[in-house]
């Protein structure tokens, strides 16, 4: 593992059990991933995708293989300390749901910094600091409901990058919106990668996104079809 | 904190149904202990204040079968006792004498009750009972007898009454008394059988001039058959200190009526009360339970950010808790109105025929409210300690959650 690596999958495969049905997922997948990088995951439905994310960040568990954070082997981990592993070390933004409807913008924002144990006056500090990083200030103290879809995915990925997490993975953040609120979220992200040293991984179906990326793993049935580092945009 | 309380407030029916499940139990256990305990001192004062006292000090008698108490020549020596016990609060000597009363030609066998008018107001109600005349007074030769008995004896107020004292540890004595006061006893019997004269006119039907049959104590700061402990303490030190040949005799064997009560009503409160414990407890769990499933996604959320299983069941149990304390304490809160309207208008009365029964037992015709303290806040307490160990369950599920199925959970 070189010095970059954050993250390494070995030979990570995972199947689906439904009754004596077998549903293989992944296939053996061997994939690093380098600080910094702003990467995107693409494929059809079907091909992995959503799966390899969960399980790079710790929400669920491989049938086989391996994934080192950093040089933690996740494999060995209680669910608590893969909590704690994900809570300290990864952001996520997901596909929808991504907010608690009883918090506000600014406390879901601080959420994360909540469980992390950090005092009021600095998380709320930070929270607002990246809010209004993301041009998104004046919504601080909107309950979800009250925003738009994009907002919503704009406070997502605030929390996210909030406690400077070693990774950001997201599950198709921009599934739920329209085209430039994606091509919005997605410069949004990558400014954060290129002016914090955010390492983004995301997963996509939308070809619109992927001239913004860095590198581009294709997937197909459950296998690294194509992985490709290019200029992004 | 916040945030539970945004939930609550965000599911108001839920929260509700939780709330009155708490609320209910506590409310209807506050009124039931009110009932009880109002109950129990009823009869408590009933039996102390009107003939037994917290405790009495009596000569041992030498008669095994005798009906009558036995006679105490001299009681100086139990009064110093009693003057040098700290708690006596009060004291009183009484002469109880089997008799006979006879007007003209009509003879009725009843019991005279010698008392210290000064002071035997505490351990009688006769004076308050009183339709006619007027009670007794120091050193006067008088009588006061109930209603029932002076019709018997066809006398009224003015009439004389000649007594002939029938003690087997005395000589027979006979004086004549005017008759001073009539009174009305809920009791029938009471007031067939019981003429009230002053100690020295009993001591006249004896004989003996010193004579008494019992000193009947009052302890201090007794409110109700709960404070049995203060009674024990200084029956138990009055009953070290007697001279040989007395004994003292307290208020469980003075009043068995009482203890039955408490006996029965324990049992039966304990009962009910569990009841009311595990079914607010069914409907707490039950409700969380659903409100945990309908949250699935977001507590899937939760989990996935990195919030611990402790801390996602630590949040449904603040949520929990928030809702069950309130709704102890307005359960106890109402609980306490209620109990303070019913008894600003004097209790509810019974009808008549229970309340002819409640009266023949001693105790008031009405239903009284009166539940002490300790009674209201254990009852919320305990309900909200219960329902808070019910909301264990659904806390226990939700911090079990996987995060990726709970976040495709579909309600």
């Amino acid at each position: 593992m070189s010095n970059s690596t954050i993250l390494r999958s070995i030979d990570l495969q995972k199947v689906y059990h439904t009754g004596t049905l077998e549903t293989p997922a992944l296939n053996g997948v061997d994939f690093e991933l380098h600080k910094r990088e702003f990467t995107a995951v693409a494929g059809p439905s079907g091909s992995g995708k959503s799966t390899l994310l969960h399980l790079l960040g710790g929400l669920d568990r491989p049938t086989g293989g391996e994934i080192y954070l950093q040089d933690t082997p996740l494999s060995g981990l209680t669910k608590d300390e893969l909590a704690h592993l994900r809570l300290t070390q990864i952001g996520f933004v997901f596909q929808a749901y991504n907010l608690i409807p009883v918090l506000t913008v600014l406390e879901n924002t601080a959420f994360v910094l909540e469980l992390q144990g950090i005092i009021r006056s600095e998380r709320i500090a930070r929270a607002r600091k990246i809010l209004a990083e993301l041009g998104i200030a004046e919504y601080a103290d909107q309950f979800p409901n009250r925003i738009s879809g994009g907002q919503q995915q704009r406070v997502a990925v605030a929390r996210a990058v909030v406690s400077n997490p070693s990774i950001v993975l997201a599950d198709e953040p921009t599934a739920n919106l329209d085209t430039a609120t994606s091509l919005d979220l997605i410069d949004l992200m990558r400014r954060l990668n290129e002016e914090r040293g955010a390492t983004f991984f995301f997963a996509t179906h939308d070809n619109r996104l992927l001239d913004r990326v860095s590198r581009l793993v294709t997937l197909v049935d459950g296998r690294i079809a194509n992985d490709q580092v290019r200029d992004a945009a | 904190m916040k945030a539970a309380l945004r939930h609550l407030k965000r599911h108001k029916g839920r929260s509700l149904l939780t709330l009155l499940a708490v609320l209910i139990p506590v409310y209807t256990l506050v009124f039931m202990f009110g009932f009880a305990s109002a109950n129990l001192q009823d009869m408590f004062e009933t039996a102390t204040n009107l003939e037994s006292g917290h405790f009495q000090v009596r000569g041992i008698s030498e008669h095994e079968t005798a009906s009558t108490l036995p006679l105490i020549d001299d009681t100086t020596a139990v009064l110093d006792v009693l003057n040098n016990t700290d708690g006596v609060a009060w004291r009183t000597v009484r002469l109880d004498v089997p008799a006979l009363a006879s007007v003209g030609d009509r003879s009725e066998s009843i019991l005279v009750q010698g008392v210290e008018p000064a002071t035997v107001a505490r351990i009688t109600p006769i004076e308050t009972l009183l339709v006619e005349g007027t009670y007794l007074a120091s050193g006067e030769n008088g009588a006061v007898l109930g209603q029932g008995l002076a019709e018997l004896l066809d006398v009224g107020v003015g009439g004389d009454v000649v007594l002939l004292g029938v003690h087997p540890d005395a000589a027979m004595g006979v004086i004549k008394v005017p008759v001073i006061g009539i009174f009305q006893a809920p009791d029938e019997s009471m007031e067939r059988s019981l003429i009230q004269v002053d100690l020295s006119s009993a001591r006249a039907l004896v004989r003996r001039p010193t004579a008494a049959t019992a000193v009947v104590c009052m302890v201090e700061d007794v409110a109700g058959p709960w404070d049995v402990d203060k009674i024990d303490t200084v029956s138990s030190s009055v009953s070290e200190r007697l001279p040989e040949g007395f004994e003292m005799v307290d208020w469980r064997e003075l009043a068995p009526m009482v203890m039955t009560y408490m006996n029965i009503m324990r049992p039966v409160l304990f009962v009910f009360a569990a009841s009311f414990f595990v079914l607010g407890a069914l409907v707490v769990a039950n409700t969380l339970y659903l409100s945990v499933m309908e949250r699935t996604r977001e507590l899937g959320l939760i989990l996935a950010l990195g919030a611990s299983r402790a801390r996602v069941m630590r949040m449904i149990l603040i949520e929990a808790g928030l809702i069950t304390a309130a709704g102890a304490t307005y359960g106890a809160l109402l609980g306490v109105v209620f109990m303070w309207i019913v008894e600003a208008f004097g209790g509810v009365p019974l009808p008549s025929q229970f309340a002819d029964v409640f009266r023949s037992m001693g105790l008031s015709g009405e239903i009284h409210l009166s539940a002490r303290a300790g009674d209201i806040v254990l009852s919320a307490a305990i309900m909200a300690a219960v329902a808070l160990l019910a909301a264990l369950i659904p806390a226990w599920r939700a911090a079990r959650f996987e995060p990726v199925e709970a976040m495709r959970y579909v309600e």
